[in-house]
């Protein structure tokens, strides 16, 4: 049992409940995978240095997934940094980590969120209750709930278009050429060769959900939460409310 | 209490209580009472709504199979004056469109791009997972490119043409037929009941002029003006409108509120202060780049090529760079570590700072002496060099000579005698000394290296006379400060001058600088002319590495190969001066008259006669003073003067006056805030349902056009015969009830002699690609049925039939096809040199500026790259008339890098990043007390505005930075009344503020007037001086 | 000069979990409370903890049973709460809470109806229109002790499993270090004595005439919980403060630089300092201000760990802004709740009024082992 699924089970007496259940090693958890193919195990590397903070990736996620107003599967967190007297632009981009240990899974009551065989987390959402727990779980903050359908939402690495021969849409379109989607199970392709050749990092390691979206060239200031002075403006429902009329001094 | 009233009370209390509950679980009822589905239900369990794949990729093959209901098209975007190449994915039942990326032929989305020839399918397998290609060949669209469709089924599109009711800018408006629309804007009449208003017809008087005393501006007609705003690939259409036909001469783009100022400041390097050329970093290949003042990745253009580019050669390649900015952009990515860097500079002093490290390179003997001293091209070619320049010609120094300023010429010392027409032209050489001897000789009379500094005499048949080379002029310049006094002003340390100096000068060829829209200052004519003079001093152009200006286009609109359509017969050659006054003052009337009364300058407002035609002059003294004449009508199509040109907000007033300008006729699908104050609006086509041939403005080695076609229905009503109401349709229309020649039945000529109607866009367009077609050494191949059918231009297959020749049409489709006519990647270089190189000297001095005057001082702009700081238009210093002791701030705007001011209206971008905070300087901030998201106060000499602070390292102390694009007062932002339905109006479309709005008036210049650069006459929008106040907490 | 850094774009992620989920929370933990607190009375027959007793249990009922209406509002697809029923998923700590809540709060019902049948036969022998109701509900029996104490226990099992679930759900969270303390679930049990006794205190204060016996006991009871929950808190500062623990020196970490969650931390402590001097120096004629502090300060705990817990971005900066919103989601749904809670005390205690303190207990005599006997 790895540490994070022993930090699953805290608290006075859960240990027997805990231990009975949660005992599952990842291998198990493999095997309670379904769909898609096992030949494959898709994977993003995201080169942080070519990213130009364009949010192409971010439109054209909404765009092809009819992503709901105002929520996000992806978005390029954009900072200024500043160190040693010297600034930069520090340009982020976050999505679903497709974590070989996630733990959105395990606490999902009714098993809508789920992992299929090519490692791609998914979240059928026909069976959702619309619980969150998941939204909870993840440390990514990856998930949301979906106000027009009310069931979870998150990046599904395009999973259509992977199973039809094609790059998700925000790999398709990045303008940087930051995002490289691929086959952790194909030794030749360009994500296996980078995982091998390069000395990649992932988000909140610390948390053992062993993440399949790697990154190149992450500063570890950014590699867990950030500490910074906020964005002034959300993006939400009432963002555009509260901006009022133009006043005019 | 008695029972009964307990028990009412208790009653009463239950009875509060339930209702509470009902309502609080009312949502929770509803949800329980839909069942399953308490939300909508989307099309699949997991992948939720998204549409089905466009098509899919057989994973061992790599065949493509369409999806049935969906095409994959290539054509054009306009999410902003890139025009980038795309591939859209067009829902054909729905006419949607449903998400946009690259198209893989062209340079603007892809590198490396497709072959040319590839067929249409294989560019399928080239975008998807099959053996990866898609990684490698990746082609995209930005963040703007794939929200932009949103402006296709916008709530703010304007359907059908509008009348306006009541007083302009009132925001009401009438849907008119489009016969009515044609009729009154040719007709004119009482057409408000506010009195006669003539139409285009009474307007077109080709002979009577408008001043019989002033015969030099020309006929009336001239009083009929047109601005474009960008440039989407149908000027030439307008143009052949405007100017052949109709005749006027006033037509201007938006050049002077874009990047005039460094597009003058290059075209003084390059030798033509009208077309302006300019060249752009090979950022593929350089090592180093500094871009002052344009920041790449974030801005620029082309704006994704740049991006892709930066990103890929920072990481993979070579490349280091350098912004210099005032403030910190997405240009300077931190993750990229040492490859690239931020240094901030003081706003509108990089004169200061390029003459610096020009100062710099002279005294450390780094200037590139071999390509200097290339006196013409073939010894520049036999020395091995890509290009010359005139640094060793002679410059006539003599003080009060009449040809002082100019270049030494071969008549000059009696070499030659030529007709007067000839003197000083093409066939009147250039006079540079001869290493060997010490003798002048003509510069094309040399086969190898001239001198390169020289400050003495040359005899002349009338003695000897005072000369100096280019470079000496250029060395003098640069000299006259020392490096401290540059530093002092730009604010840049003097050793991070001379380090960027170093390092620029360490990598030969592959080093350059560039810029842009830094350079709209109140000095950015110098400044980028010093700017430029860098690249010159480096001998960069036309290497690979270094700077090149592209390949070009492929022209569309030229008489011929297929058909002439540059000319007709009955064609006008527009006559006269135009509205920008960018001519020699002193060849008025006005001049004259003053001379005789013995006071010639200054002229009542300033002239620019190195400059093109200026919208800046044309908003202000042009159209609100009528200097040199009233306007009589005004057209406008896909511009916005009024929101893009600092302090040009003030005259909307003026405009919104029909006695300043009669007549307001406004081409736009949008109601911007320029068209707001028409008269008549006329429904505008938007990007994916237009016709288009578009390039890139620079920075691609290979020639290429891009072309855009309609991959949807127009959503624009029709016409009786079919035609989406649009530009192309009112232009024909127009020119019909006008009965101008080059329009309608027969009006365009194939070169075989036989005339084919201009009755549709498609007679136009569809020609001009037959054109493009046939260019080159060999025609374009045909397309075949697998390319038409995978393509989508099954779609526009009739037209194509309909209009073209049986052996064009295939042809025409295969351009379609691939979105483009592109050569391919692999013949954009020679070697190490460009394959399209710019043949013409490049100027260390040039004449042309060096001998004009100041119209309001009668004082010459020196000829040579120099410092000069920030002035008003007749010299006195900005800093002089609004002190820094009362204005210590100074804003700047930079482009967002999310939305350009026509995205606004795109939720999706706007949810992303809502608004537009001012970057306020960390210490500054402290000083005044002001924390991110307070309400800040900002004030200029031209206005104030409140704004929300972000405070910030990335802004150089001293500098308000605002991001352009927000701040909009139309667009959604306002309501408007069409008939009796209202347009829905959208408060966050008016959020942030728009530097423009705080834009300066001249105050050492009479009447109307928007503060420009003295010698560029371009718009000012870095560097107004400002005051800040915190006016409430967040 | 240190790192600094400001955020240009990022987006929010709003709560997920709504005000539902701090109206199940609070009132599933009062309800557990207000069991634990009437279990001496009632299960365990200790005459003197009866009066009290008797309240809490209308504690634990009314709000026992308004509370899983909540947790299923918090459900944005409250239609398929089935679907928890037709998957075994004991990885999730949800999943075993929606066996656990049918479970106790049927117990409850049935404990509940255990505990008041002596008052339905009572009402069943006064003239009234509903005698025959009362009678029926009775089951023609009266107090019964082992029935009482039976269903105690299983109540009392069905109440620790709720506790436990309700705890442990969120303390399991690894993903945000605030709730992912062992100390969670104690915090909970705690605040939610602490809740419902001041509920019992506020119940007995609005009851027709205050009992002043409850009302001290109470305030005694409370002093008591709410010194727990002092010693909780401070173990859990001092593992944070000295890092000696990852886990609370995170959770610390996470909402230490945050001006709103200071003065939330110092109305925190001043809500529990304060009902617990006063609990203490003056338990009598106080129970409508302890009372409400300590109902508020368990509301206070739930709305923090969950509407202020989820304002901490996981990966942003800063802190997100949470503004309630009006709708169901938002203040309707928290008053709606209330009214719930309401509508249903009204109910019941319209059906079972307080019996007059006058009479005193008629059983006090009998011998505790006869009781069932005598009452069959
Ligand atoms: N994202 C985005 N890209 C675009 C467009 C868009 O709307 N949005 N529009 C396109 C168009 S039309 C154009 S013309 C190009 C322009 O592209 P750029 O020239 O790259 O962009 P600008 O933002 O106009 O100006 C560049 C930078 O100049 C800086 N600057 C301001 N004052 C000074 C100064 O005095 N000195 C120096 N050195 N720098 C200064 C600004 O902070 C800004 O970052 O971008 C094109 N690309
Ligand atoms: N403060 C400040 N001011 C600036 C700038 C800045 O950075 N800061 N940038 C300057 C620059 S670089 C420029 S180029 C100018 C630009 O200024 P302009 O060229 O005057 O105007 P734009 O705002 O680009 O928009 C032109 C018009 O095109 C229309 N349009 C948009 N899409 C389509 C389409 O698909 N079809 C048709 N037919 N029309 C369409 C829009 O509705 C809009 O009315 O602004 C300048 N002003
Ligand atoms: S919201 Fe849906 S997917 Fe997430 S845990 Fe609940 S039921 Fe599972
Ligand atoms: S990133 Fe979050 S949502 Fe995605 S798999 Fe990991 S835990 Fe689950
Ligand atoms: S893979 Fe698809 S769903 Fe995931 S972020 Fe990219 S575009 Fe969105
Ligand atoms: S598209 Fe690529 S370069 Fe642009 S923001 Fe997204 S990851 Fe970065
Ligand atoms: S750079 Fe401009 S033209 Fe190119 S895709 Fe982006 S918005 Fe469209
Ligand atoms: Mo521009």
């Amino acid at each position: 049992m790895d540490q994070s699924r022993r930090n699953f089970c805290l608290g006075a007496g859960a240990a027997t409940v805990g231990a009975a259940t949660l005992s599952t090693a990842p291998a198990e958890a493999a095997v309670a995978r379904k769909g898609g193919d096992p030949a494959h195990r898709w994977a993003m590397v995201v080169d942080v240095r070519k990213c130009v903070g364009c949010q192409a990736c971010t439109v054209a996620c909404i765009m092809e997934n009819d992503v709901p107003e105002n929520s996000f599967r992806t978005i390029v967190s954009t900072y200024e940094v500043t160190e040693h007297d010297s600034s930069g632009t520090y340009m982020l981009p976050r999505l679903c980590n497709h974590c070989e240990d996630p733990p959105c899974i395990p606490v999902c009551p009714t098993g809508a969120t789920f992992q299929r065989r090519d490692g791609i987390v998914v979240v059928d959402n026909t069976v959702c209750v619309g619980c969150a727990y998941c939204v909870q779980a993840c440390p990514y903050d990856a998930r949301f709930i979906n106000h027009e359908t009310q069931t979870a939402d998150k990046c599904t690495f395009c999973v259509h278009r992977v199973d039809a021969g094609l790059l998700p849409a925000c790999v398709e379109t990045c303008v940087g050429g930051a995002r490289i989607f691929g086959d952790l199970n194909d030794p030749g392709s360009t994500v296996s060769k980078l995982v091998r050749e390069q000395d990649l990092k992932v988000l909140k390691p610390e948390q053992g959900t062993q993440p399949r979206v790697f990154y190149v060239g992450l500063d570890p200031k950014f590699q867990g939460r950030v500490d910074g002075t906020p964005t002034l403006w959300r993006p939400s429902a009432h963002a555009e409310r509260s901006l009022a009329g133009k006043e005019h001094a | 209490m008695s029972f009964t009233r307990r028990l009412l009370l208790k009653t009463t209390a239950a009875g509060g209580a339930l209702a509470a509950f009902a309502g609080g679980f009312s949502e929770t009822g509803r949800k329980l009472a839909k069942g399953a589905w308490a939300g909508e239900k989307p099309e699949n369990a997991i992948s939720g709504n998204a549409p089905k794949p466009e098509f899919r990729v057989d994973p061992t093959s790599g065949d493509i199979a369409l999806t049935p209901g969906q095409i994959v098209a290539y054509t054009g975007c306009i999410g902003c004056t890139t025009l980038c190449g795309v591939r859209v994915r067009v829902d054909t039942e729905r006419n949607r469109v449903l998400r946009v990326a690259g198209n893989p032929y062209t340079p603007m989305s892809t590198d490396p791009f497709l072959p040319y020839g590839t067929p249409v399918q294989d560019s399928f397998k080239a975008l998807s997972r099959f053996q990866e290609k898609g990684l490698n060949g990746r082609s995209t669209a930005c963040g703007r490119g794939n929200a932009v469709l949103e402006n296709v089924t916008s709530p703010f599109r304007i359907t059908t043409p509008l009348k306006r009711v009541g007083p302009r800018g009132s925001g009401r408006w009438e849907p008119i037929a489009f016969d009515q629309l044609v009729r009154e804007v040719c007709d004119g009449g009482d057409l408000f009941g506010e009195g006669a208003v003539d139409g285009l017809k009474a307007l077109r008087d080709l002979k009577t002029p408008i001043d019989p005393a002033a015969p030099e501006l020309g006929p009336r007609v001239n009083q009929v003006a047109l601005i474009t705003g960008v440039p989407d690939g149908r000027e030439s259409l307008v143009q052949r409108f405007f100017q052949q036909a109709y005749g006027s001469i006033n037509s201007v783009g938006h050049g002077s509120y874009c990047g005039g100022a460094y597009r003058a400041g290059s075209g003084a390097v390059f030798g033509d202060t009208k077309q302006q050329p300019h060249a752009k970093p090979d950022i593929a290949n350089a090592e180093f780049v500094v871009f002052i003042g344009t920041a790449p990745s974030n801005a620029g253009n082309p704006f994704k090529r740049q991006a892709t580019l930066v990103a890929k050669a920072r990481t993979d390649g070579a490349l280091r760079y350098v912004v210099v900015d005032p403030v910190l952009t997405n240009a300077r990515a931190a993750a990229a570590g040492e490859r690239a860097d931020w240094i901030p500079i003081r706003p509108g002093t990089d004169g200061a700072f390029a003459m610096g490290i020009i100062r710099w390179m002279f005294e450390n003997g780094r200037i590139d002496d071999r390509y200097l001293s290339q006196p013409n091209g073939k010894a520049a070619e036999a020395a091995g060099e890509a290009g010359w320049c005139n640094a060793t010609h002679l410059v006539v120094v003599q003080k009060g000579h009449p040809r002082e300023g100019r270049l030494l010429r071969a008549s000059d010392l009696g070499w030659v005698t030529l007709d007067e027409k000839d003197r000083y032209g093409d066939k009147d050489a250039f006079v540079v000394l001869d290493p060997a001897t010490g003798a002048p000789v003509a510069h094309d009379a040399l086969t190898t290296a001239a001198t390169l500094f020289h400050d003495g005499t040359v005899a002349t048949g009338t003695g000897d006379l005072a000369v100096k080379t280019s470079l000496t002029l250029l060395r003098e310049e640069a000299m006259r400060l020392d490096l401290r006094a540059y530093s002092d002003a730009c604010g840049v340390p003097a050793d991070v001058i001379g380090g960027l100096a170093r390092e620029l000068t360490s990598h030969g060829k592959k080093a350059a600088v560039n810029a842009h829209g830094g350079m709209m200052s109140g000095s950015g004519f110098y400044n980028a002319f010093a700017v430029v003079t860098i690249n010159t001093l480096l001998g960069n152009l036309n290497w690979k590495g270094g700077t090149i200006v592209g390949g070009g286009r492929f022209p569309e609109n030229g008489d011929g190969p297929r058909y002439k359509l540059a000319s007709f017969p009955g064609q006008v050659k527009p006559s006269g001066l135009p509205l920008g006054r960018n001519v020699p003052y002193e060849r008025t009337s006005e001049f004259k008259a003053r001379k005789e009364a013995g006071k010639p300058y200054p002229a009542k407002a300033p002239w620019y006669p190195t400059a093109p035609g200026l919208t800046t002059e044309w908003v202000s003294s042009g159209i609100v003073d009528g200097y040199p004449y009233p306007v009589k009508a005004l057209l406008l199509w896909n511009a916005n003067p009024v929101y893009g040109i600092p302090g040009a907000h003030r005259f909307a007033q003026k405009l919104a006056d029909p006695k300043t300008v009669p007549l307001i006729v406004a081409v736009d699908p949008f109601i911007n805030e320029t068209s707001a104050l028409a008269d008549y609006i006329v429904p505008d086509t938007v990007l994916y349902e237009t016709w288009g041939w578009t390039s890139a403005w620079g920075g691609v080695p290979t020639k290429m056009t891009t072309a855009r076609w309609p991959v949807l229905v127009p959503r624009t009503d029709t016409l009786p015969d079919g035609q989406p109401i649009q530009l192309e349709p009112f232009l024909i229309a127009l020119a019909k009830r006008l009965g101008l020649p080059g329009f309608g039945p027969g009006a365009i000529e194939d070169m075989d002699g036989n005339r084919h109607p201009l009755e549709t866009a498609e007679d136009w367009h569809l020609r001009a690609g037959a054109n493009i077609a046939w260019l080159g050494k060999q025609p374009v191949p045909d397309a075949s049925d697998e390319d038409i059918a995978f393509s989508g231009v099954e779609r526009v297959l009739p037209a194509l039939k309909a209009v073209l020749k049986p052996e064009e049409w295939r042809k025409v489709a295969f351009i379609l096809a691939r979105g483009g006519r592109y050569q391919n990647q692999a013949e954009g270089f020679e070697g190490d040199r460009a394959a399209h190189r710019f043949a013409k000297p490049l100027q260390i001095h040039n004449e042309a500026v060096g001998t004009s005057k100041s119209s309001l001082t009668g004082r010459r702009w020196p000829g040579t790259a120099t410092w000069m700081p920030p002035v008003f238009a007749d010299g006195t210093p900005v800093s002089r008339v609004h002190t820094p002791a009362d204005w210590p701030f100074q804003l700047v705007s930079s482009k967002s890098v999310l939305v350009s001011a026509y995205t606004i209206g795109a939720t999706r971008l706007r949810h992303l990043h809502p608004e537009n905070p001012v970057g306020v300087n960390v210490e500054d901030a402290r000083r005044l007390g002001i924390r991110t998201g307070d309400r800040i106060r900002i004030a200029t000499p031209g206005g104030a505005e409140l704004a929300t602070a972000i405070v910030r390292h990335g802004v150089m102390a001293g500098v308000l930075a605002v991001e352009h694009g927000f701040g909009h007062r139309e667009y959604g932002a306002r309501t408007h009344v069409i008939g009796d339905h209202r347009q829905p109006e959208v408060p966050g479309i008016a959020a942030g503020i728009n530097l423009n709005d705080l834009g300066l008036v001249d105050p050492t210049r009479t009447g109307a007037s928007v503060w420009v650069d003295p010698v560029a006459g371009t718009a000012v929008r870095q560097g107004i001086p400002a005051r800040l106040e915190r006016v409430a907490a967040a | 000069m240190d790192t600094n850094i400001v955020e240009i774009i990022n987006v929010t992620r709003e709560v997920a979990w709504l005000p539902w989920a701090v109206q199940y929370f609070f009132l599933i933990g009062l309800s557990v409370g207000g069991l634990l607190l009437s279990l001496p009375g009632y299960a365990f027959a200790r005459e003197e903890w009866r009066r009290l007793g008797r309240v809490a249990l209308l504690v634990a009922l009314t709000c026992g049973l308004a509370a899983p209406v909540a947790l299923l509002s918090d459900l944005h697809q409250p239609g398929r709460f089935w679907h928890f029923y037709v998957v075994l998923r004991p990885t999730s700590w949800m999943w075993w809470g929606s066996l656990f809540i049918p479970f106790y709060v049927t117990g409850l019902l049935v404990h509940g109806w255990a505990c008041f049948r002596e008052e339905f036969q009572q009402q069943g022998r006064v003239d009234s229109r509903l005698a025959a109701l009362y009678r029926l509900a009775a089951l023609g029996g009266g107090r019964n002790d082992r029935l009482i104490r039976g269903t105690g226990l299983v109540v009392l099992a069905g109440a620790a499993l709720v506790a436990l679930y309700t705890g442990t759900e969120v303390a399991v969270v690894k993903a945000r270090p605030l709730w992912h303390t062992p100390f969670l679930p104690v915090q909970f049990l705690m605040t939610a004595l602490v809740g419902a006794t001041g509920l019992v205190l506020l119940l007995n204060r609005f009851a027709a005439v205050t009992d002043h016996e409850v009302e001290v006991q109470a305030n005694r009871l409370l002093a008591g919980a709410l010194g727990g929950v002092m010693v909780v808190g401070g173990l859990w500062l001092a593992l944070g403060l000295f890092g000696i623990d990852r886990t609370h020196a995170e959770a610390l970490e996470s909402v230490a630089k945050s001006e709103a969650w200071r003065v939330t931390a110092i109305w925190a402590v001043l809500a529990t300092a304060l009902p617990f001097v006063i609990a203490v120096a003056k338990p009598k004629g106080t129970g409508l201000l302890t009372g409400l502090i300590a109902v508020h300060s368990a509301w206070m705990f739930r709305w923090t760990v969950f509407i202020g817990g989820q304002t901490v971005p996981k990966t942003g900066a800063g802190f997100y802004e949470y503004a309630l919103p009006a709708g169901p989601d938002g203040l309707l749904g928290i008053v709606g709740t209330a009214g719930l809670w309401v509508f249903l005390l009204l109910s019941i205690t319209a059906l079972l009024p307080t019996p007059p303190r006058s009479a005193p207990h008629p059983v006090r005599a009998v011998p505790a082992a006869d009781r069932a006997v005598a009452a069959e």
